[in-house]
């Protein structure tokens, strides 16, 4: 099957044509989203300041690490719920958008980013926790943390203007 | 009156620039959820704290120092993303019950985090008792999810 097909079949499946004529499930799922969002961003985004070496420097690193988990994980589990029933309820209208695409990619990165920071430069924090400005490859992990995570924002607010992409992409065909 | 201070400022310079352009309102509109999100990440790290969650190794009052540079630049970023919004889509929003919703609730939320919870966290930890910082940080969180849910709902009015 194709991935058009696969997005053709997710969206003929009765409870994606239930949620898509439901009056209250869009504005309560997208809602959901933006507050789940608030959520997992802010919070990342204090942490990321932290690792850059430009907020909450008081706090040792591995104290926000550890005590804003459990929260940012929350608002990541909301964020994937809600995302996920609103790409349900409408996967051809998402199929051919060039924004979310870049959306998920970006979303990607920035989960790469993180992961691959916890495998290399966390391991010594033990040296450098309490430092009011933490080594460079902390300082890049939380730059491009805080640039992957506005891209993240930027793009799934864009998702709602279809029409303004290169023209590249309109060439494609996709929609 | 109010009617015909939302019909000028739709009519204003600033309205007319801003629709203009077919980038400047999405543009605008990213740079606004940028800062929702410094002002939310800013709030929560701090109510949080007040209800015995979050950063509780810290003293209260110097989690809400560090706090504070990012949610007063979030809230000024966020007026002067949200200004131009307004303007250029102003006779909407005053027929939109969400707008209105939104703006008391944002306006108790701003009264609210510099009256009583600025008061909450310069007091002396000891002396508050363990109900009244939460009750205040579930009020703050509150009132700005209700914000974010007038927000939200009013490009669906």
């Amino acid at each position: 099957m194709s991935l058009r097909g696969l997005f053709e079949w997710l969206e003929a499946m009765p409870m994606s044509t239930a949620l898509r004529e439901s009056i209250y499930g869009y504005p309560i799922l997208l809602t959901s989203h933006v507050v789940s969002m608030c959520v997992i961003a802010g919070l990342l985004i204090m942490m990321d300041l932290r690792l850059t070496g430009v907020g909450n420097l008081r706090t040792p690193v591995t104290h926000i690490q550890h005590r804003l988990f459990p929260w940012q994980m929350l608002g990541l589990a909301m964020s994937v719920v809600s995302g996920g029933l609103l790409f349900y309820g409408q996967p051809m209208r998402f199929y051919g958008n060039f924004w979310f695409w870049l959306k998920n990619l970006l979303l990607l990165a920035a989960l790469a980013n993180a992961l691959y920071f916890h495998r290399t430069t966390y391991r010594t924090v033990a040296a450098w926790d309490t430092d009011a400005v933490p080594p460079t490859p902390a300082r890049v992990a939380g730059a491009l943390g805080l640039m992957l995570w506005a891209g993240v924002m930027v793009t799934g607010r864009m998702i709602a203007y279809s029409g303004l992409v290169p023209q590249w992409w309109l060439d494609l065909g996709l929609t | 009156m109010v009617l015909e201070f939302f019909e000028w400022m739709e009519g204003s310079a600033l309205s007319l620039t801003f629709q203009s352009a077919v980038w400047y309102s999405p543009l605008i509109q990213v740079m606004h959820l940028v800062a929702v999100a410094f002002f939310s990440g800013a709030l929560l790290l701090v109510d949080l704290r007040m209800l015995g969650v979050g950063l509780t190794a810290q003293p209260l009052r110097q989690v809400a120092q560090d706090a504070q540079p990012w949610l007063v630049g979030g809230l000024v970023a966020l007026a002067i993303t949200g200004t131009p919004t307004m303007a250029s889509t102003s006779i909407k929003q005053y027929y939109s019950p969400f707008w209105w919703w939104k703006m008391e609730m944002l306006l108790l939320g701003v009264i609210f985090i510099f009256t009583v919870r600025r008061k909450v966290i310069e007091a002396d930890e000891g002396s508050l008792g363990p109900v009244w910082p939460k009750v205040v940080a579930l009020t703050s969180m509150g009132l700005f999810l209700g914000v974010t849910i007038g927000a939200r709902l009013i490009g669906l009015s």
